[in-house]
């Protein structure tokens, strides 16, 4: 009696188990995101506490070694008003809108057309952890990831002549087992940074409490930077 | 407030310059040239070196010659170039690209020198040594040529698959975009084989060939405009994104140069010389000269144009 209970139990959990892992395996044909032995790297950039500091990008350009006049993320400043002049976004000389900052930079597509028309493979998908970056020994700086990224967030480093992106600073800090420049200089906590595959992680609760954003979603690139957006009204 | 998106980017407006766009003519007049004698070559069931294929046969070669030197000077280092030609990735089109073209740039110059066979004569005597090598191949003239001429069209159509790649481009980011090149390639190519025939192969303006070429030229510039008609109107319907794209067409930097140069050069002034001005001027070699020059002009500013206004107008 007991023992059929028990039977039937584990036949129903295998069941669900099963058409579970079928729905993954379904749903994962061309992307990799449900894929969740493998770590999907996200970055959230919370605009409700970025104050435009550029502390973040001050710390990339420390952290990855790049050259004078290049950096690998900015800060486009929205509805900011220079004093004396018209707000940009209320159209009045005197008002109390809000600054607000976007983080620029590569969108970590999971799904990225800079990696699938660069000729030469040097723009690629890191196999341990997903993420896009550079083979700087390959690029042949064509320029087609440039032109291709729809963000047009890609560059030529002016010292090495070749193709690059913002790569969770891969090849330095989490290379040594640290939290990206930008995450770990931000005084204000704009910057969370983390595997979301982990649901442990603190960026996979925040995924899944928060109402987030990613930018131009209708490429279909996937992006793996989230955005919490002001949506406070704005007079 | 919807959605949250940012209008500045990293990298500078247009990451494709003015060399990649004369690559993508020459490659056109090159893949152009080719198809179009070869094609008449099959028809015709020739078997000799007519002025036309020795023409095409030199536009084929000194035209893709020239691209690729437009190309490789693009690159941030041109010493990078052997990359391309030694790492692939065969998503990318311009890896596919390369494939075509290491086998059409060798293929093209053994056209040249099958056609040009008797001028090579003349080469000095060092260079010589050449000569046994394309008697020995002259065994595969037939395949050979069979296999160019789908490698021109291929190289006609892979300029354009290589722009209309670009997703954030709604002015190029459409599918009619390589049969455009396609065509403009075919009338463009067409136009320089034939004046290098009658300039430099002693051909007739008015031999036999040439007014087979005369008529197919007419039907293959309707299908080209039609192509043209059909990119502007996938932006009428394609949304806002496409609406904002066509200020290409009216008003923005680029509009003189599409008016101008793409329909006044390459449609309008063919036109003109051809039915507007007479019989007798029409038959001239005048006419025949001038005609060529605003067709391939014509071509040029096309290029020129999506290139340019495709990069300026994204989303
Ligand atoms: S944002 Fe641009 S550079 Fe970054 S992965 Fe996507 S396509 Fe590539
Ligand atoms: S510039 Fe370099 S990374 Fe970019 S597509 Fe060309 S070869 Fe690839």
């Amino acid at each position: 009696m007991n023992n059929s209970t028990l039977n039937r139990r584990g036949f129903i959990k295998s069941v669900g188990v099963g058409g579970a892992a079928l729905t993954v395996v379904g749903c994962s044909s061309n992307n990799d995101t449900a894929d969740t032995d493998k770590p999907h790297y996200v970055m959230v950039f919370d605009q409700t506490k970025c104050v435009g500091c550029g502390r973040c990008k001050d710390a990339c350009n420390k952290v990855n070694f790049l050259p004078e006049g290049m950096a690998r993320l900015d800060l486009e400043r929205q509805t900011d008003r220079v004093e004396g002049e018209v707000c940009p976004k209320c159209g009045k000389t005197e008002c109390n809108c809000e600054r607000k900052y976007v983080r620029v930079s590569c969108q970590q597509c999971q799904n990225a057309p800079c990696v699938m028309v660069c000729p030469t493979g040097a723009a690629h998908r890191d196999e341990e952890t997903g993420i896009v970056t550079m083979n700087p020994d390959t690029c042949a700086g064509c320029k087609y990831c440039i032109t291709a990224c729809p963000y047009n967030v890609r560059q030529i480093n002016p010292d090495t002549k070749v193709a690059d992106n913002c790569d969770f600073c891969l090849h330095t800090n989490l290379a040594k087992g640290e939290l990206p420049g930008c995450v770990q200089e931000c005084k204000f906590g704009a910057l969370k940074f983390g595997n979301a595959n982990d649901k442990s992680s603190y960026v996979s609760k925040l995924l899944a409490a928060k109402n987030t954003e990613r930018v131009k979603e209708h490429f279909g690139t996937d992006p793996s930077l989230y955005y919490i957006a002001i949506t406070k009204e704005e007079i | 407030m919807t959605g949250i998106d940012f209008s500045t980017g990293l990298g500078g407006t247009v990451a494709w310059p003015w060399p990649i766009a004369v690559y993508l003519f020459f490659a056109g007049i090159s893949g152009g040239a080719l198809t179009i004698a070869l094609m008449m070559r099959f028809y015709k069931n020739q078997t000799d070196n007519t002025p036309l294929l020795k023409g095409a046969t030199v536009a084929g070669f000194v035209g893709i010659a020239l691209g690729m030197l437009c190309l490789v000077l693009d690159l941030t280092n041109p010493l990078f170039f052997w990359k391309i030609l030694v790492f692939y990735n065969f998503q990318s089109v311009m890896s596919l690209g390369v494939v075509v073209l290491m086998a059409f740039i060798p293929l093209s110059a053994l056209l040249a020198a099958y056609a040009l066979r008797e001028e090579l004569n003349q080469l000095p005597k060092s260079l010589h040594f050449i000569l046994p090598v394309v008697d020995a191949l002259v065994r595969f003239r037939r395949p050979l040529e069979m296999l160019t001429l789908v490698l021109a069209i291929a190289v006609c159509a892979y300029t354009g698959f290589l722009i209309s790649a670009l997703i954030r481009f709604p002015l190029i980011n459409t599918s009619v975009l390589p049969a455009l090149f396609v065509a403009s390639g075919l009338s463009a190519g067409a136009a320089v084989a034939k004046v290098l025939a009658v300039k430099f192969f002693k051909e007739d303006l008015h031999s036999a060939e040439m007014n087979v070429l005369h008529k197919v030229e007419w039907p293959v510039m309707a299908v080209e405009a039609l192509f043209i008609f059909m990119l502007f109107s996938s932006l009428i319907f394609g949304g806002s994104a496409g609406s904002n794209a066509l200020m290409a067409f009216s008003g923005g930097v680029w509009t003189n140069l599409f008016w101008f140069g793409v329909v006044g050069l390459g449609f309008a002034l063919p036109l003109l010389f051809s039915f507007g001005l007479g019989k007798k001027f029409a038959h001239s070699s005048q006419a025949f000269y001038m005609t060529s020059a605003s067709v391939v002009c014509g071509m040029m500013c096309l290029r020129m144009f999506l290139l340019y206004a495709g990069q300026i107008y994204s989303i």
